[in-house]
């Protein structure tokens, strides 16, 4: 066992963990984040997905001791029921949202590519969410989602 | 006052998945849990000579080892028919087969623990192949291999041949498909304060397994409850029993809360896929297009258990002719049992494998005539009028041609952008409900101490939106505002059996049966002075005095049985139909097919939610690129997400979602369904695309990019 801290949605956060612990199971097990889904275990389906420093991880196939030190995000990041983070409102108003299972995941790549990009077009978007895996909607209102999203993003900043 | 059909409603389930807060099965999880994991055969045919379970046992952590003999009552489970064992005993069947679950303090210790329970097999000699099982003298069950045969005879197929002036025969292909929900199957058990067990799971349907708990248990149903926990995704593979016959026996035996967790690797191991079917297909036609006659002869691999094989096996047969009148049709339609995966419902019960097979066949035959694949879909178009193949004949809602009409301008303005691309058509129609049986829903009203109306439901809310839907109708039916209404979903005690969320019934029959239940209610809202301004708050308090509480609503669909001979009948009320154009683009040296853009043309009898429909027609589309140029399943080698392809999102077309509503006069508002429909004909149109494009035509799914590729050489070398 090993003791880490970090960053979790802006909170310090000291845990133990062991050696060979992913940062899914010290998220959903230890921490009680369970907003972060597990669909495969091995870096296939992004369910899992999690900000490490603004970057997209699979949190299946990250070490918990990596996050050490660094500024880790879950969708509880993003926004709370009476603050939605632009994005959660285009993905509920887009029909983005079926059942719900790659959502969090979704969201956080979603999240990730505005930082970088502030006007992603369709091809830009498809890319930064090839990484998560979604068998409910086809994709199509999700992008619509995050391209309405960048568009609120900037009429607000 | 607001109306709420046809409105994009916002879902009531959003907010909380967006938040991540919405409570999947596993997120139910606390510290104090017990997990169990499933020991599962290794062997695809064997006799079970011995479990040995005395290691596992004594290892640390290990709270029990329960195998078939610690079931108390009937160790047998089964949509159709009760064939399944929960735990086997003395014979497994296919590499998977539950035989023991092993529950320990947490995961690791469980899973650990179950490598220690010993399994001693005497093997037996397995089958692989439908056609093997055919004439094998080994039999999977002592019955026979033949499952099911089912006929679809109308007319008189010779004479429609012989009166044929072009004749076309072909052989199609499939193979399994998994269904992939994100969520892999998951739940919990527990006791309740008095002594009751209560599964709460990631399911389709729980008044169905509530009862299959309450047979293995021995006891009566009220004894049990079964929840439903949000659920991620469904496609026919949470309609079988999974987690939750296991969580009950762990409960029975040790009074404390179980939880399950299926692994990726074992919900492609032990659960059910889509059918794999084999199809030869002759069709005839005259000379001006009209299709004369359809033999069909489709073999299928149901794998050794029945799950929903009867069904695929009938379903398959009735819609084998697609949207099409055709006067003289002779099907048969068989389903053998063989050593390999349990192939069981998912999304379209075998109309998808037949659609591809269908529209090829009519593109070849067009081909042949030189007429366009468009008029000859428009020339034998089922219509209002017609008589299907079951000699049904259709009175009400039929909007084919009504989707092709929206499909023409599209189709007719088509344009290559350069010389690999290609378009191709996909129609299709799709019985809404269960096939030629009784498969009713029922919910109740009741008036709430706070004020409210609540609504029963035991629809299971899959990811399809079925909550919001039935509420719209409810709140339509009442003229009421949603804040006025609660639901209360999801649960045993609290709702009656709607049947399942399968076979795109949910917003038709259970919409139906709020309607029926709202209009009662309504009645007496009337009678009480709610609609000339009395308050809400007011009726309820005094109904709940007088104990007017309650009025329950029922829907049956209409249909008839079919002829075990020919499958005459009406066995559905309504029927969807759809016409989807598909732009592919091959790259003829790698044999990549890109697909580039999609019309989709839907006739639901009524959108009740504009962007859910919408959202079904998207989910299909990518689900049917996925059976059309990725997804397969290998026993044996597809073992996780690694070595299975599906459709992200840099696979998908643009997507042209157009409604058609030709409102269905038995349905909610004129609503049939969309979620199967959604998925039919996507694999066929873009079959016929590639057709188009490259001149290759594919006549195995998926035609991924090794098979385009051997395809196109093999097309150069001639
Ligand atoms: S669970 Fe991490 S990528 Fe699938
Ligand atoms: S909404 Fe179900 S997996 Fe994406």
């Amino acid at each position: 066992m090993k003791t880490i801290s970090f960053i979790l949605n802006g909170k310090k956060t000291v845990v133990e963990v062991r050696d060979s612990e992913t940062l899914l199971y010290a998220l959903r097990e230890r921490l009680g984040i369970t907003s972060v889904k597990e669909g495969c275990e091995i870096g296939e389906c992004g369910t899992c997905t999690v900000l490490i420093d603004d970057e997209p991880h699979y949190s299946c196939m990250t070490l918990a001791s990596k996050a050490n030190g660094s500024d880790v995000k879950t969708v509880e990041f993003l926004g709370t029921a009476d603050l939605l983070h632009p994005l959660q409102e285009a993905f509920i108003n887009s029909g983005a949202v079926q059942c719900g299972y790659c959502t969090p995941g979704m969201l956080l790549s979603a999240y990730s590519l505005l930082l970088k990009n502030k006007d992603p077009d369709t091809d830009d978007i498809r890319e930064a969410i090839s990484g998560n895996l979604c068998r409910c909607t086809g994709y199509i209102q999700i992008v619509e989602a995050i391209k309405d999203a960048a568009g609120l993003c900037k009429h607000n900043s | 006052m607001p109306v709420f059909i046809g409105q994009d409603v916002t879902r009531i389930d959003a907010l909380d998945k967006v938040l991540g807060r919405a409570a999947f099965a596993y997120d139910l999880k606390t510290d104090d849990m017990l997990f169990a994991c499933v020991v599962r055969s290794e062997k695809p045919h064997a006799l079970i000579k011995k479990i040995e379970t005395a290691r596992a046992l004594s290892m640390e952590g290990v709270a029990a080892v329960l195998t078939h003999i610690d079931i108390p009552g009937e160790n047998s489970f089964g949509a159709i028919k009760k064939d399944q064992q929960f735990l086997a005993k003395d014979r497994v069947r296919y590499v998977g087969e539950p035989i023991a679950v092993v529950v320990g303090v947490n995961e690791e210790v469980a899973r650990k623990a179950s490598g220690f329970v010993r399994i001693e097999y005497e093997e037996l000699q397995v089958i692989s192949d439908p056609f093997v099982s055919m004439t094998s003298p080994v039999l999977i069950h002592d019955e026979g291999n033949l499952l099911s045969h089912r006929k679809v005879i109308k007319g008189d197929i010779e004479k429609g041949f012989n009166e044929s002036d072009v004749i076309v025969e072909n052989t199609y292909r499939t193979t399994w498909v998994d269904h992939a929900y994100m969520e892999t199957e998951a739940g919990l058990g527990y006791m309740d304060d008095d002594g009751r067990i209560v599964v709460v799971s990631s399911t389709q349907n729980i008044h169905y397994k509530m009862k299959e708990i309450s047979r293995m248990l021995a006891m009566p149903p009220e004894r049990v409850r079964v929840i439903q926990a949000t659920t991620g995704g469904g496609f026919g593979g949470k309609l079988d029993v999974t987690v939750e016959g296991f969580l009950a026996l762990c409960v029975y035996h040790l009074k404390r809360t179980v939880v399950m967790r299926f692994t990726r690797e074992e919900s492609f191991l032990a659960q059910t896929k889509r059918h794999p079917l084999h199809i030869e297909y002759k069709t005839g036609a005259r000379k001006d297009g009209s299709i004369n006659a359809v033999r069909v002869n489709i073999t299928g691999d149901t794998g050794p258990y029945i799950s929903y094989g009867e069904t695929v096996c009938l379903r398959a047969a009735v819609h084998a002719t697609g949207p099409y009148e055709v006067p003289n049709v002779h099907v048969d339609s068989r389903m053998f049992y063989t050593n390999n995966p349990v192939a069981g419902a998912m999304r379209g019960f075998g109309v998808p494998q037949l659609a591809f097979a269908h529209e090829s066949q009519l593109d070849k035959i067009a081909g042949i005539l030189n007429m366009d694949p468009l008029d000859i879909r428009i020339k034998n178009a089922l219509r209002r009028g017609s008589l299907t193949a079951t000699s049904q004949a259709l009175e009400h809602s039929a909007g084919l041609p009504e989707t092709l009409k929206r499909i023409e301008p599209f189709w007719r303005s088509r344009e290559r952008q350069n010389d690999r691309r290609g378009f191709g058509l996909g129609c299709m129609y799709y019985g809404i409900g269960n096939t030629g049986v009784s498969n009713p829903s029922d919910c109740y009203l009741t008036f709430m101490p706070e004020g409210r109306i609540a609504l029963h439901s035991g629809v299971c809310e899959i990811g399809q939106g079925s909550d919001t839907v039935l509420m719209q109708i409810l709140c339509e039916s009442l003229a009421m505002d949603d804040e006025k209404i609660v639901l209360l979903r999801g649960d045993t005690d609290t709702s009656r059996d709607a049947g399942s969320s399968s076979a795109s019934r949910q917003t038709y029959i259970s919409g139906m049966a709020v309607c029926d239940a709202a209009q009662k209610m309504k009645k007496y809202l009337e009678k009480e002075g709610y609609y000339s301004g009395r308050p809400l708050t007011d009726i309820c308090e005094a109904a709940l005095g007088k104990g007017d509480a309650m009025f329950e609503g029922h829907f049956d669909p209409p249909t008839t049985p079919v002829d075990m001979e020919t499958s005459r009948g009406a066995p559905y009320a309504t029927y969807a139909f759809a016409t989807h154009m598909t732009e592919v683009e091959v790259n003829e040296v790698t044999g990549a097919c890109r697909v580039v853009k999609v019309h989709a043309a839907h006739d639901v009898g009524r959108a009740v939610n504009v962007k859910n429909v919408r959202g079904q027609i998207c989910g299909g589309i990518a689900m049917g690129i996925g059976l059309a140029l990725m997804e397969e399943f290998s026993p044996g080698k597809s073992k996780s997400l690694d070595d299975y392809y599906m459709p992200t999102s840099m696979d998908m077309p643009e997507v042209e979602a157009i409604i058609v509503e030709d409102r269905e006069p038995t349905g909610p508002y004129g609503a049939k369904g969309v979620g199967e429909p959604a998925l039919i004909p996507q694999a066929a149109s873009i079959v016929n695309a590639i057709k188009d494009a490259t001149g290759v035509e594919a006549r195995e799914l998926p035609c991924h990019i090794e098979r385009l590729k051997l395809l196109l050489e093999a097309r150069r070398q001639k």
